[in-house]
């Protein structure tokens, strides 16, 4: 009967409220992640992003990702690192941090995100010539 | 040179064609040949070509026959203006009652010969010639620069065999010949050859360059020069035209664009004073290539080396924004207002000391918008940069025409060349010359420094006082002169640029009245730049010295870059404003520069060396803020608030027409009469002695005259492979001398 | 020695695969454009002797004027059997007597094979491998002057003596095998023959020319093996009632 009325919903909601810690808090996690979720917390990465994981939710969505609070609002997919990428995509159902398998090298680069669409993007110059070419009165023949 | 009596004898004895040729040499194809039979016309006969009779003089080849009812058929070595060579057999069609197919290039007709251009016997036969033709011919049409306008793959298509039979492709391989390096401009892949040996005869007969030739035999026969040897010509390029394969090709062109996507403009060439009718192969905005368009009177269907090749100049140097000169002496790019302004603020204090110099490159548009307004501000001097007799001269059209006309020239049977080397001056006014000396006995004679023109001449010396002689009939060469049907004396406009220019054109001119008959006039003065006559039909002065006389305080430069006025010459507070297309002489000197546009970016009038005006049209549009130059006069008419009465090119023609109706007539010849050219009795005719020069000797003289060829990078290339060949020959000489 | 056998193979398989009878194109061994080399280059000077001037005066004094350059042909041979051979200079030579440019010299000199452009010996070896030779064992003789002189078909002797070539019919069939050695014939050769004329020829001996098996020219080596009885009379064979 509960169930019909949907008050196990609204259970829910005032659970992921309390866990969230707060309205306040409630209202930015939803404004930032334009979503609603509480699953445990699998582990944090070095760049400070929190990995989530609740079964409750369907295949696709019980994982997810808290990106780290100093990236505000530019947060995008491929801050993910290279090691936590496979578990986010269920290549593999054991995160890295339980992983002891995961080979660690020296010479492993710092993973670094897509810069398309900003200002470090990368340009490639051209290198076609001009279709004319100008006079140029300081230059001495 | 041997082959000039040669061609005489075989025209004489065996080639029917040449007989035709020689019999009405000013008609060429095959149509008029038929219409302007000689006076003593013998008596036609009749021929049915495919059932259509067709009545033709005696001597008339089969093509010839089949081209006069609009059959054509197929060919690759038979070209009009070549001699017939008879060797590619593609043009095999089937007479009837004759037991084998005749080759129709080069079998002249008989009486009542029933020619069948569609038989199946014609047909069979031109597949078999087609297929031996691809037997030995690279099925690499997709990386070929000829492809989409070759001769071998239109005619495969519409004459070849829908299959092919040749499966030896991994066995034996091949032919395959090795390219040859014959020069920075023509590009060779000698495997796709098919030894139609038009090259040959052209560099031969036409170029009068014998260093193309077939080596070995059969199979293994191959075009080329033999030696390492470059094939060095000023109508080099013509042999890329006539290739019907890609065996030779454009080099520069090479890989650039594909026919299907070329736009393009008919035009008219401003690079020599001959004003070659041109076609300018244009995409996206950017010429790709220059090839020559046929006219009978101008260039046949030639095209001379610098026209052709000197297009990748219009994309250097040039001046894509308009300039002024800052107080710490440096030009600098500025927005159109404010050079106008700057240019108009100079006009304002000049009261009236305005001049005007024109340049080799400038339009008659721009000339006259140009003399409109600075007789507007109260100016007079207006000169081109060119000079020419000093005084009066220029009045009269016929002292500085080539009166004699190109095509005119090919008549004549006795030839005075005076200070000037057509054979880079003018190039195709060198191969009327030519024309003429192998198939019309003409003989030539030349007074300057000895020079190679491709055709043997008579040096008579280089001292001025050798003209004096001829003039006056005491020498040899007057004895020719006089005797001859059609004599004519071309003087280079070079040479009347002496202090003595004006007497030797007086005592020229003379003798010309001696020599002149009806409807021939001998008198030929040949300009070397193109925009020399329209300049002097406007009423410009010739030479600068009228403008360092002058000392004015504002001066134009219309495109004159030829660098004979120098900063020094001018007062100190003289404004130069340059109007042209490069930055060359002209805009270094300049204290604004206005960027105009080049001969393919702007529709414009030029009259050519024997006074005919043409007219370029439009292919691209001018380069950045540049802009048609008598668009920028007429601007500066308006900054300075005396507009000039005209707004659009067809106000602007009618305003040439006041001038001179002749100017708007374009491609129309006005004949300018002798007896109008007057000699001026002031002047006295004392010719002082000294060498007479002429400035474009050898080869390497001849591909940097202009702004535009100065800019090319072609041009320097041609420059240097002449310099390497000749420093080949002489470290060859020494080590022999050693 | 591999490599060959392998593309030998191959292009049996290849043949074997498509089933279409090809004969291989037949190349000819010379070059048809000019490579400067020590020995033939245009800086080495040709003159003709002052003998052989005088026959340039009586070649040229045959052709009228306007045709002298028909004197193109006889010129390079005279060049030709001066020099040994026909070097670049010598072309020039022609070019020059004959006021042509120098290309039309260059197209005649290499469409006649006869025209040596390269260094050729004093004693130039003509094998003829024609068909009608070649029945009758042509194979034989240009082995035997193979082994003998050392060299290939187209090769010169170190010492410049010799040169061999392979060449088409020369038009002595009729005496079959047959060699010239530059301007003689010899004919009816065996290998016994070939052997003992090249050994004269080390030794700068010039063997008789002309045919090696007794026969004076070009008559059947035995007897006559046809018409050999009487002619018959006039009437023979006619019948009796004509």
């Amino acid at each position: 009967m509960a169930k019909f009325l949907g008050i196990n919903r609204l259970a829910k909601l005032f659970q992921i409220i309390r866990e969230s810690g707060g309205l306040k808090q409630t209202y930015l996690k939803l404004y930032r992640n334009d979503d609603l979720k509480i699953g445990t917390l699998v582990g944090i990465d070095k760049y400070g992003n929190k990995y989530f994981e609740n079964p409750y939710y369907f295949y696709g969505r019980n994982r997810w990702i808290e990106f780290a609070p100093h990236v505000n609002m530019d947060y995008d997919g491929s801050q993910i690192p290279a090691d936590w990428y496979g578990w986010m995509h269920y290549k593999t159902d054991l995160p890295p941090i339980r992983d002891g398998s995961r080979p660690k090298y020296k010479w492993l680069a710092d993973h670094s995100e897509n810069l398309s669409g900003t200002k470090e993007a990368y340009m490639p110059y051209s290198t076609t010539p001009p279709k004319v070419e100008a006079w140029d009165p300081k230059a001495k023949k | 040179m041997i082959r000039a009596p040669l061609v005489k004898a075989l025209g004489a004895l065996s080639s029917p064609t040449h007989q035709i040729q020689i019999g009405s040499r000013a008609v060429r194809t095959t149509a008029v040949i038929a219409q302007q039979a000689p006076a003593k016309a013998p008596e036609k006969i009749e021929v049915f070509v495919d059932d259509i009779p067709v009545q033709v003089l005696p001597g008339t080849t089969v093509l010839q026959a089949a081209a006069q009812i609009g059959v054509e058929i197929p060919r690759f070595c038979y070209h009009e203006r070549l001699a017939v060579a008879g060797n590619c057999r593609m043009c095999l069609v089937e007479v009837e009652k004759s037991p084998k197919p005749v080759a129709a290039c080069a079998m002249p007709v008989m009486k009542g010969w029933r020619i069948k251009t569609n038989s199946d016997l014609t047909r069979k036969a031109r597949e078999g010639v087609m297929e031996f033709l691809l037997m030995n011919h690279p099925l690499d049409c997709p990386i070929c620069d000829q492809g989409g306008e070759c001769d071998l793959q239109d005619q495969a298509m519409a004459f070849g065999s829908d299959r092919s039979r040749f499966t030896d492709i991994n066995y034996t391989g091949k032919r395959a010949v090795e390219d040859k390096d014959i020069g920075p401009l023509v590009k060779t892949i000698m495997t796709r050859c098919i030894h139609c040996t038009r090259c040959v005869r052209f560099a031969s007969e036409i170029a009068g360059v014998d260093d193309l030739g077939t080596t070995g035999r059969g199979n293994d026969m191959q075009i080329g020069t033999y030696v390492e040897k470059l094939f060095l010509t000023e109508l080099s390029g013509n042999v890329i035209d006539l290739c019907p394969v890609g065996a030779l090709t454009n080099k520069p062109y090479s890989f650039v664009a594909r026919p299907w996507e070329i736009r393009k403009v008919s035009s008219i060439d401003v690079l020599d004073a001959v004003g070659s009718n041109i076609v300018v192969s244009t995409r996206t905005n950017e010429v790709l290539r220059i090839l020559p368009r046929e006219n009978e009177d101008v260039n046949e269907e030639w095209l001379a080396d610098k026209s052709r090749f000197a297009c990748d100049g219009l994309k250097r140097q040039r001046l894509v924004a308009p300039m002024v000169r800052m107080p710490n002496g440096e030009l600098q790019a500025v927005e159109w207002e404010g050079a106008l302004i700057a240019v108009a603020k100079a006009l304002k204090k000049a009261n009236g000391q305005v001049a005007g110099v024109s340049g080799q490159l400038a339009d008659v548009e721009s000339l006259v918008a140009l003399k409109d307004l600075v007789n507007r501000l109260e100016g007079e001097t207006l000169v081109t940069e060119q000079g020419f007799i000093k005084g009066a001269g220029s009045d009269v059209r016929a002292n500085y025409l080539l009166n004699s006309t190109i095509a005119g020239l090919e008549e004549a049977d006795a030839v005075l060349l005076v200070g000037t080397n057509p054979r880079y001056e003018a190039p195709l006014v060198n191969t009327r010359l030519r024309k003429a000396y192998v198939h019309n006995e003409l003989q030539i004679a030349s007074i300057g420094p000895k020079i190679d023109l491709s055709y043997q001449h008579e040096n008579l010396g280089a001292d001025a006082s050798l003209i004096k002689d001829v003039c006056s009939g005491t020498h040899a060469f007057s004895k020719v002169l006089e005797g001859a049907k059609k004599p004519a004396i071309i003087i280079g406009a070079d040479l009347l640029e002496r202090p003595d220019g004006a007497a030797i054109h007086a005592t020229i001119l003379d003798y010309c009245q001696k020599l002149k008959k009806k409807d021939w006039n001998p008198f030929n003065v040949l300009q070397n730049n193109a925009a020399q006559v329209g300049a002097l039909d406007v009423g410009y002065q010739a030479g600068v010295e009228a403008v360092i006389k002058a000392q004015p305080k504002v001066l134009f430069l219309l495109n004159a870059d030829a660098g004979k006025l120098t900063r020094e010459q001018l007062p100190k507070d003289c404004f130069i404003v340059y109007i042209g297309s490069h930055g060359d002489n002209g805009a270094s000197i300049a204290d604004a520069v206005l960027p105009g546009a080049a001969y393919t970016e702007k529709q414009a009038i030029y009259v050519n060396t024997e006074g005919r005006p043409q007219q370029t049209l439009t292919a691209v549009s001018p380069p950045g803020m540049a802009r048609e130059d008598w668009k920028i006069l007429r601007a500066i008419s308006e900054v300075v608030s005396t507009p000039l009465p005209y707004d659009t090119l067809d106000e602007l023609r009618s305003r040439l027409e006041d001038l001179g109706p002749h100017l708007t007539r374009l491609g129309e010849l006005e004949p300018a009469s002798l007896s109008e050219a007057g000699s001026q009795a002031t002047i006295s005719k004392s010719i002082n002695g000294g060498p007479i020069d002429v400035k474009q000797k050898e080869l390497r003289d001849y591909f940097m005259t202009d702004a535009v060829s100065r800019a090319s990078p072609t041009m320097a290339k041609c420059i240097s492979a002449v310099n390497k060949q000749q420093r080949q020959n002489e470290q060859a000489k020494q080590s022999v001398a050693i | 020695m591999l490599a060959k056998c392998a593309t030998r193979t191959l292009a049996n398989v290849y043949g074997g695969l498509r089933a279409i009878a090809t004969s291989s194109v037949q190349r000819s061994d010379n070059l048809f454009v000019h490579r400067d080399t020590p020995e033939d280059n245009p800086n080495i000077p040709f003159e003709f002797t002052a003998e052989n001037k005088k026959r340039v005066e009586a070649i040229l004094s045959i052709y009228p004027e306007g045709h002298k350059r028909g004197a193109m042909i006889p010129l390079l041979d005279l060049a030709q059997r001066q020099y040994g051979w026909l070097p670049i200079s010598a072309m020039h030579k022609v070019a020059e007597i004959l006021d042509l440019p120098n290309m039309r010299v260059y197209e005649v000199a290499t469409f006649y094979t006869m025209f040596m452009r390269k260094p050729t010996g004093k004693y130039h070896i003509q094998v003829c491998t024609t068909t009608p030779c070649w029945l009758r064992g042509s194979d034989e003789i240009l082995e035997t002057c193979k082994k003998q002189l050392g060299i290939g078909v187209g090769d010169t002797t170190k010492d410049k003596k010799f040169t061999i070539s392979e060449v088409e019919c020369l038009g002595a069939c009729v005496n079959a095998p047959m060699v010239a050695v530059n301007d003689d014939y010899y004919e009816d050769l065996t290998a016994k023959d070939m052997q003992d004329i090249l050994s004269d020829l080390k030794a700068d001996k010039i063997s008789p020319p002309g045919p090696r098996n007794g026969r004076f020219a070009s008559e059947p080596a035995g007897n006559a093996t046809s018409l050999t009885e009487e002619p018959k009379g006039p009437g023979f064979g006619l019948q009796a009632g004509l």
